[in-house]
């Protein structure tokens, strides 16, 4: 039979198809959280500020609509990854640990070296919004470079 | 602290039941990904799942992974 039932399967192989399931289902939610955050900053944001550009003072959006994008924040960047991290086997959490390394040891040098430069008068004073994305940055790339080059 | 990379057997042993890597990786619960990498030599799997590698071939887990420290 080409594609056994699960009732078919034995107890690895139903689990193994169980996670894929769950990472298909993980993927969908994510980018649905992220379409819907993307979609309600862009429709209904009512300042001049950008979060690119760190100009904290002009972001401005309607408090509720606030609070529902802190409760997909909290469940797209913080309950799936903690999700997703129980739902992968050794080798992947691997990739995953050496990803969050990464990400971290760009922060804690990214910062005050961005700091010593904007010292020296090279670069924009360092904001919230650069710190974070060094540290997303700098995960997928070690990421990437776990799951591909190691 | 030295690392030794594992030379093991899984290649062959999963051969010779011919089962893809899929299959393996199925019946140990594992990724597929996970079983290549192993194969390959460039991930070690923990001692529960060389354990349950072991098991599954029947073996000793010395039978299956050498780290090139015994004659």
């Amino acid at each position: 039979m080409i594609f056994p039932t699960d009732q078919q399967l034995g107890p690895g192989e139903a689990r193994t198809r169980k996670r894929q399931r769950n990472q298909i289902i993980f993927l969908g939610i994510a980018g649905l959280i992220g379409g819907v955050i993307g979609f309600a900053t862009g429709f209904f944001d009512q300042g001049d500020g950008s979060l690119f550009a760190g100009d904290w003072e002009q972001l401005k959006l309607p408090p509720a609509l606030a609070l529902v994008i802190v409760a997909l924040l909290i469940g797209g960047l913080i309950v799936l990854p903690l999700w997703g991290f129980r739902m992968v086997d050794d080798y992947k959490r691997q990739h995953s640990l050496i990803g969050f390394t990464g990400g971290c040891i760009a922060v804690l040098g990214g910062f005050p070296i961005w700091a010593a430069l904007y010292a020296g008068g090279f670069v924009p004073p360092p904001h919230a919004f650069g710190i974070f994305a060094i540290a997303y940055v700098a995960m997928i790339a070690s990421f990437a470079f776990a799951r591909w080059r190691l | 602290m030295v690392l030794i990379a594992l030379k093991n057997r899984l290649k062959i042993l999963r051969a010779e039941r011919d089962w893809s890597q899929a299959e393996l990786a199925g019946r140990l619960d594992v990724s597929r990904q996970a079983v290549n990498a192993i194969e390959t030599g460039k991930h070690d799997p923990s001692l529960p799942l060389a354990f349950r590698i072991a098991r599954l071939f029947d073996m000793r887990i010395e039978d299956i992974f050498d780290d090139g420290e015994h004659a």
